[in-house]
């Protein structure tokens, strides 16, 4: 039982470092190994998300070393995280067969699906490490492993969006790379709880300083915070739909995670107050909210469009952080879960209408909605849960976030979390009248047919979940009450 | 428990999309289920369903109370009426398929307003209402018909967020969402924080609720087809909105806290205010439903007044009206829509002598207007009266002189209305034009009779009004 955790992030790693081989001349069993290998991982992350719900937060030590030694495995609340990357990989899975048939060239396909293995493993490596320098690893494998997913579709338009990622993507790696080598040095430790132990007791200020300071901005650049946004749009518009999914629901989640990760290392030290920092990530996400739905409404492009609103959707969980209330807080670990859910049923079911229409802006899309209901309604449904209106997966975050914000006595904003959704409500009412009410620009849209079963199913079945997430909002609330306490607390 | 009506219907109507008769089936089932409540409800029992526990602490939860199952009947009641209708005047139009499922989801949606046991599902119930109104707003889909639906969704989100800031607002200073026959705020709270709260709920309901200055959606919504001008006019969108305001003042904030903080009077001048001019602005239209929509606006502020009054026998007039407006105003624009259909008028100078060749319709047409000029033994006559002697319980006297100079306006436009139809010679009809189809005829027919009914056994028990009582006593503690 106790080796799930290791096997879960390693398993997908060499998996897919061996994909390439396994598939050479063999084609089409590159699919099917790394849904098998997804599928395992699906189930390991389901167990080891049992046993922190039954049992509370456990650790594991990399080859019986113990932990300030050797590197320790963590699987805590947040942990659980994984189950959610994993679900989401594995419906990405089945729907980019039939996508990437006609989007990638043959030659490329075993490239995708290593790449698309070694980006989970990354992944789920990010969220179970308990190691600082395991956690810069694990990020620059999900990160590569992003950079050259933006560019697999080719074209000079994505290497030149994949440069522009990769860019944002390694300045703030150095960045992250450099302040754990500064905490590295102020404690003698990598270990995350060990050196959360030795700040305590850190007496200068400016390298403690420098090293909070750094590994903020770090991870917000790679969450797509507003001001430090500016590689999102393009990469997440250029890239082929299924890898949309990937990076816009779970990727960028990896930045906040990193942040709920370095905040208990210096909620004891004595040298810096967090407090102040809260004040000024409440003010960023205020401001992305406001300002990623506000640019999404001026967005033809629905790829692009989807894209602001996961900006927006970032500033909302930045906000609930910076509240550092328990209810906010608990408001951004839901809405970590949520939002994941929702993005993967929008960008999958807008690649699906992509896909099967060529078409990609709200004007060439007009009709749409008649001549695939499914997958309309399925965004649709993605839409409203985007906007939070209950009882969608978008509502419990928002909702949280809103009673947060009062419990702290910073009614403005609840106010930001409100307008913010109304926003987006109107880009959802243009999307509606787009698909469903105009006359379509093209004849031949009313003639595009439903997506095959593959691309589909994994859409249908999300449409549900987002409805299913925001009814079932009581589960993932219990499991994260724990670790929110820990963090609320740990002030 | 009953509450499997809202989910049947909600199951019925995606499923029955293309089959009208199953929506008119579908329609009486659910007033044979509300309507089974109805004895214990007189008896003030209260149903309580949870369904489930969305988020934590706060279930998505349904209670039938007075009030709620008084709304829920007036809605399903109307609902069957509208139904018959509706086929009736849509025949040979395009996209039924869609009109029918989105009209059967509102009126289920607008049951789940009615039943909502906390605040929280009132507002998820509220919103999807909002969300299934629209494709009926703009089901013309021409480019006139997409502004009035941006219009409408402009005005009805506004409201629906500054009611999700209040329904946030009572969470936090109450802990709970529950409605209570007390209220769940308390003096404590403090002034700022229960000044905020009331003016987040009471703008965010009162748009819907058509209160001045919020009532711009309204008149260009006219645009729909008119079975949707008669719901949402009569049955769910506005009477939402107006249900929503009940349950703010007597279930959340309750009549003592309002009574120390002296808000409704507020309320109460702006209400005042949105009768005259309603009314005044309904004298000046020339056509048919335009009259109708701004004589709605003012008569939804009777229910809107009576209800600020926050005394018992206001209280009765308030509820009693939700059935009386919606009754006598679901018949004229069955009326409007009937002639519209036959004879292709929309305009109030065309309709010279249409009474003589469209007895029955007319007939009912009368009817409704008498009402509402406040004849008595017609429904009308019974709001005023019980809305009078409230205010003279309240100690308002001039809100008497303000029925009288309401009822006066009515009659000035209505009254020309009905000379028009009446006394003068029919003029550039086509011959062969005479009583509309059958299927539009009797829902127009049985609505000017519940008028009737409404109106003269308002004192026997059993009907409406002993059960707007039992809403009253409920509320009220009384």
């Amino acid at each position: 039982m106790s080796h799930w955790l290791p096997l879960a992030a390693f398993v997908p790693l060499v998996a897919g470092a061996l994909t390439p081989a396994m598939a050479r001349g063999r084609p089409g069993l590159a699919r099917g190994w790394a849904l098998a290998v997804t599928a395992f991982c699906t189930f390991a992350t389901a167990a080891l998300t049992r046993r922190v719900a039954l049992e509370g937060p456990f650790s594991y030590a990399m080859g019986a070393w113990a932990a300030p030694l050797g590197i320790e495995l963590r699987f805590d609340e947040f942990s659980a995280a994984s189950l959610f990357i994993c679900v989401i990989m594995l419906l990405v899975l089945v729907y980019s067969g039939p996508y990437v048939r006609r989007a990638l060239p043959a030659t490329r396909i075993d490239w995708y699906y290593s790449l698309l293995l070694i980006n989970l493993g990354g992944m789920i490596g990010f969220v179970i490490t308990g190691d600082l320098f395991n956690l810069f690893v694990f990020m620059e494998l999900v990160a590569v492993s992003s950079y050259a997913l933006v560019a697999v579709g080719g074209g000079r338009t994505a290497a030149l969006a994949a440069f522009k990622y990769l860019v944002a993507g390694a300045v703030s790696s150095v960045l992250i790379l450099f302040c754990i080598g500064v905490l590295h040095a102020l404690t003698g430790s990598l270990n995350m709880a060990d050196v959360a132990r030795r700040l305590a007791t850190v007496e200068s200020r400016p390298p403690v300083l420098l090293a909070l300071a750094g590994l903020t901005a770090g991870f917000l650049v790679k969450a797509g915070l507003f001001p430090v946004h500016v590689w999102l749009p393009d990469a997440h518009a250029i890239a082929p739909s299924p890898i949309n999914a990937v990076s816009s629901a779970l990727v960028v989640k990896l930045g906040i995670i990193g942040l709920l990760r370095i905040f208990p290392l210096f909620a004891a030290a004595g040298a810096v107050s967090l407090a102040p920092l809260f004040e000024a990530l409440a003010w960023l996400g205020a401001i992305s909210v406001l300002a990623g739905a506000f640019f999404a409404l001026f967005q033809e492009d629905i790829k692009l469009m989807l894209a602001y609103s996961t900006i927006s959707n970032i500033g909302y969980i930045v906000l609930g952080l910076g509240l550092a209330g328990e209810l906010a807080l608990t408001g951004a670990g839901v809405h970590i879960l949520n939002h994941a859910l929702i993005k993967a049923t929008l960008f999958l079911a807008a690649g699906a209408m992509i896909h099967q229409s060529g078409h990609r802006t709200l004007h060439d899309l007009r009709g749409i909605g008649r001549a695939m209901p499914w997958t309309t309604l399925a965004l649709l449904i993605g839409a409203l849960s985007i906007v939070g209106l209950p009882p969608t997966a978008g509502f419990p975050g928002k909702w949280y976030i809103a009673l947060g914000a009062l419990e702290s006595g910073r009614p403005g904003f609840a106010v930001v979390v409100l307008v913010g959704a109304l926003i987006i409500f109107i880009y959802f009412a243009r999307m509606l009248n787009a698909f469903y009410f105009r006359a379509p620009s093209h004849k031949e849209m009313l003639g595009v047919s439903e997506a095959p079963a593959s691309m589909l199913g994994p859409v249908l079945l999300l449409g549900a979940l987002c409805v299913l997430g925001g009814l079932l909002t009581h589960w993932p609330v219990a499991l994260i009450a724990p670790a929110v306490g820990r963090l609320a607390g740990g002030e | 428990m009953s509450f499997a009506c809202a989910i049947l219907i909600f199951v019925l109507g995606r499923h029955d999309f293309w089959r009208a008769a199953l929506t008119l089936g579908a329609s009486t089932v659910k007033l044979a289920i509300v309507l089974s409540m109805l004895p214990g409800s007189l008896a003030g029992t209260v149903y309580v369903y949870e369904l489930l526990d969305f988020p934590p602490g706060i279930g998505i939860a349904f209670r039938a109370d007075g009030l709620g199952m008084f709304f829920a009947l007036v809605s399903s009641t109307l609902w069957v009426v509208t139904s018959l209708y509706a086929i009736g005047y849509m025949k040979g139009k395009h996209a039924r398929v869609r009109f029918f499922g989105f009209f059967a989801l509102c009126v289920s949606t607008t049951v789940g307003i009615a039943f909502a046991e906390n605040l929280l599902t009132l507002f998820l119930f509220y919103e999807l209402l909002t969300v299934c109104t629209y494709p009926l707003v703009i089901h013309d889909e021409t480019p006139q018909a997409l502004k009035a639906g941006r219009k409408y969704l402009a005005y009805t989100l506004s409201g629906g967020a500054l009611i999700l800031l209040g329904v946030v607002l009572v969470q936090h200073l109450a802990g709970t969402l529950t409605l209570s026959t007390s209220g769940v705020l308390s003096p404590a709270a403090g002034r700022p924080a229960l000044l905020a709260t009331f003016l987040a709920l009471v703008a965010g309901f009162g748009v819907k609720a058509a209160i001045m200055p919020l009532h711009g959606w309204l008149p260009t919504a006219m645009v729909a087809p008119t079975p949707v001008s008669a719901l949402l006019h009569a049955v769910a969108v506005v009477k939402a909105g107006v249900f929503g305001l009940l349950r703010v003042i007597y279930n959340i904030f309750g009549v003592d806290l309002l009574g120390l903080l002296d808000y409704t009077g507020w309320l109460a001048l702006f209400a005042s205010f949105t009768i005259i001019a309603g009314s005044v602005l309904a004298l000046a239209q020339s056509n048919l439903k335009l009259r109708l929509a701004y004589s709605t606006v003012s008569q939804l502020s009777y229910i809107v007044l009576a209800a600020s009054l926050l005394t018992p026998l206001a209280a009765i007039a308030a509820i009693a009206h939700i059935a009386n407006q919606a009754f006598a105003k679901i018949t004229m624009f069955f009326v409007a829509g009937a002639i519209e259909r036959t004879t292709g008028r929309t305009h109030i100078f065309e309709l010279a002598g249409i009474g003589r060749v469209m007895p029955w319709t007319m007939g009912a047409f009368t009817i409704a207007a008498l009402s509402f000029i406040g004849i008595p033994l017609f429904a009308g006559f019974v709001t005023k009266w019980f809305l009078s002697l409230g205010a003279l319980q309240a100690g308002a006297w001039w809100f008497v002189l303000l029925m009288v100079i309401s009822s006066l306006l009515n009659a000035a436009y209505w009254l020309p209305i009905l000379y028009l139809a009446w006394f003068r010679e029919p003029r550039g009809l086509p011959r062969g034009v005479h009583e509309a189809a059958a299927l539009l005829l009797v829902p127009t027919l049985i609505s000017a009779a519940y008028v009737l009914l409404l109106g003269i056994t308002s004192r026997i028990p059993g009907m409406p009004f002993s059960l707007a009582q039992a809403a009253v006593r409920f509320v009220t503690g009384i």
